[in-house]
């Protein structure tokens, strides 16, 4: 389990901005094994500042990162699968020698590291490509590359910051099964986005940051729950004056009637609106991540 | 150590695999065996010689390391048409008179005549012994060869130690802008980062330097050359070897560590201008010493770090250095070597992953 308490960190600041940024002020979460945890919020928030410190690419000022209850440390880093936020590889290296090098370097011995990257090519599409320097490739097969780099040595963590962003939904696929996978082989995934429909379909649970503050985390359902539930019947050609009493609000297009209300007895509302019209749509409406997002950070 | 040997493979293996590489070393190789050839291509030092009615000149007594080859003409008037057509550089008629398309070369006018002398002399019954020549300078007799080679060697240690160095920094600032260093430092520490690139491309210059140093000699037995090295011109090539390890480090861990400071390509040359100069009046100096090896300047230089790492190895090819001083002078360069990679390490650690605009230098030696 990854956990991480209180994070604080302040730049320093520049003839500009004497006094410095706040850019985390007190994040906490935690990350189970098999969870796979999405990282939302607007840019400048504090996404990739906290990854950098749980990677130790960056020192917090105070706070603390644990794997499975002790202080993270080097020795387990080498051991988690980080893709950095501006991608990192070596642009005139072929694609097989890299995803071997970086097994190496974290450990893996030469015929490991070969094994491994052999199937991480094949698995995420790559094979044709596999004897090209990366420069030579399309953004969206070196962003594979780079997921084959974080994932070469069947690392215990993943920790990936905007792993999908600039990607075809086709490439947003394979690169999705290939984390679903690792999840479910026990591995505790963090991942940041600002594709939340993504989001909201491959994570378990969701934190939304906002101002280096962890504003929410939960699974979806539960930022759900937080919220009212609306409940929303479209009414063809209704008897005027139908809604009358309801709370909520009707909108009217052509010869529908939409009425969104919240805190009312469903079953009356329905009998009320059949009674009146044709009703085409009953149904209780559930907030998207963006609008709970948006909710939370306002 | 083994994240170290990781990174310093890498480096080689990437290195040697380019054209640049191959080309470069080709290049090199063959001018190093040019100049080795040179001395034979353009001594010019063989003459065609022709007779009317004369004896042959003893020349080759006189003048053993050139070569003459003699022709008979039957008369003066085809002696002369040999002469005019460039076939032959003199002739020498009736045993009293030289035959030349205006005025002679004067080093076979001075032989000619004097050999002429002697045969005449000898002919009248009066034998000269030869003046016996003794120098009283440490060993004169090798001094043309040892200039040439430390010339040969100044220019050799500075291109490789430029482009090494050069190599170093780009490569610390290609890992730093891309963020590959992010992944990398997840997994290796700083010092193994910084020392396996300092190694990687330091094994890539000594390859070159090595392979320099073998066409050089290989070329110089080949074109006789050899044969007017100084005795120990195997101590001096191991001595050289180490200078350029030395000068090699020190320069490499500024180098990086100087780099470690910018995020992008087009700020290395700027950021590096205060090292380049330096390397630089390291050239300057090493190349004025060729000149005047046994001089103040020379002498003291070569126990000045970092200096020293180019003007030892030119002192000690351009003449005899007492081991003494050879060996102050090391280590006061190992101990430059130590403080640079003491401090290099540190900046380097302190500055690699901070992306950005370029840090200050003071900023980053003073930051906790």
């Amino acid at each position: 389990m990854l956990e991480i308490s209180d994070l604080r960190k302040r730049f320093a600041g520049g003839p500009d901005a004497p006094e410095g940024k706040v850019a985390l002020d007190g994040i906490s979460f935690t990350v189970r094994p098999g969870e796979m945890f999405g990282f939302v919020g607007a840019n400048g928030a504090g996404k990739t500042t906290t990854m950098r410190i749980v990677m130790g690419v960056l020192q917090a000022d105070s706070g603390e990162v644990s794997w499975q209850g002790r202080p993270l440390g080097y020795d387990d880093r080498r051991r988690f699968g980080y893709m950095p936020e501006e991608r990192g590889l070596y642009q005139k290296m072929k694609v097989t020698e890299q995803i071997e090098y970086f097994g190496r370097l974290q450990g893996l011995s030469a015929q490991a590291a070969k094994k491994s990257a052999t199937d991480l090519i094949e698995r995420l599409g790559l094979v044709e490509r596999r004897n090209d320097a990366v420069q030579a490739l399309s953004l969206g097969n070196q962003q594979r590359v780079q997921l084959a780099v974080a994932l070469v040595h069947d690392p215990a963590v993943l920790v990936l910051d905007e792993p999908f962003s600039g990607l075809d939904p086709i490439a947003v696929d394979t690169l999705a099964t290939a984390l679903q996978e690792r999840c479910r082989g026990g591995v505790p995934v963090i991942f940041s986005s600002h594709q939340l429909e993504l989001v909201e379909r491959l994570c378990d649970s969701v934190g939304i940051v906002s101002a280096g503050r962890m504003v929410a985390t939960g699974t979806v359902a539960d930022l759900r729950g937080v919220e009212s539930n609306t409940l929303r019947i479209v009414v063809r050609d209704p008897a005027p004056g139908w809604s009358d009493g309801l709370p909520g609000t009707v909108t009217v297009r052509g010869d529908r009637h939409i009425l969104q209300t919240a805190d009312v007895d469903d079953q009356e509302v329905l009998r009320r609106a059949m009674k009146a019209g044709h009703v085409e749509y009953f149904g209780v409406e559930q907030p998207t991540l963006t609008e709970i997002f948006k909710e939370a950070v306002a | 150590m083994n994240g170290l040997m990781l990174v310093a493979r890498r480096e080689i293996v990437t290195q040697v695999r380019t054209k640049g590489f191959v080309i470069g070393l080709l290049v090199t190789v063959l001018l190093v065996a040019a100049v080795s050839f040179l001395p034979m291509i353009m001594g010019g030092d063989s003459y065609t010689l022709g007779t009317v009615n004369s004896q042959q000149l003893p020349l080759r007594q006189a003048a053993p390391d050139t070569e003459f080859e003699w022709r008979t003409f039957p008369d003066e008037e085809a002696a002369k048409q040999a002469v005019l057509d460039g076939d032959v550089d003199a002739v020498l008629v009736d045993n009293t008179r030289v035959l030349t398309d205006g005025e002679i070369d004067s080093e076979l006018g001075v032989l000619m005549q004097s050999v002429n002398r002697e045969v005449k002399l000898g002919a009248a019954g009066v034998n000269i012994p030869p003046l016996q020549v003794q120098s009283v300078g440490a060993d004169a007799q090798y001094e043309g060869a040892r200039t040439g080679i430390a010339v040969v060697l100044v220019l050799v240690l500075f291109m490789l130690l430029m482009g090494q160095v050069t190599m170093v920094a780009m490569g610390v600032v290609e890992e730093k802008g891309s963020r590959i260093v992010e992944i990398l430092l997840s997994s290796l520490r700083p010092w193994q980062l910084l020392g396996g690139k300092v190694a990687g491309l330091g094994v890539v210059g000594l390859i070159n330097m090595v392979a320099i140093l073998a066409a050089g000699l290989l070329a110089a037995s080949a074109s006789g050359l050899a044969a007017d090295f100084p005795p120990g011109i195997a101590g001096l090539v191991a001595g050289v070897l180490v200078w350029f390890v030395l000068g090699y480090v020190f320069f490499a861990t500024l180098s990086a560590a100087l780099a470690s400071l910018v995020s992008r390509q087009e700020e290395v040359n700027t950021v590096l201008t205060p090292l380049t100069m330096t390397v630089m009046l390291t050239y300057f100096v090493s190349f004025y010493i060729t000149t005047d090896p046994t001089g103040t300047l020379a002498t003291v230089m070569s126990f000045v770090p970092p200096f020293s790492s180019m003007v030892m190895p030119v002192r000690m090819a351009a003449t005899e250095v007492p081991l003494w001083q050879v060996g102050v002078s090391m280590a006061a360069m190992l101990l430059a070597v130590a403080v640079v990679l003491a401090i290099g390490a540190k900046v380097y650690a302190r500055a690699v992953l901070r992306t950005g605009a370029r840090l200050k230098l003071t900023d980053v030696l003073r930051a906790k």
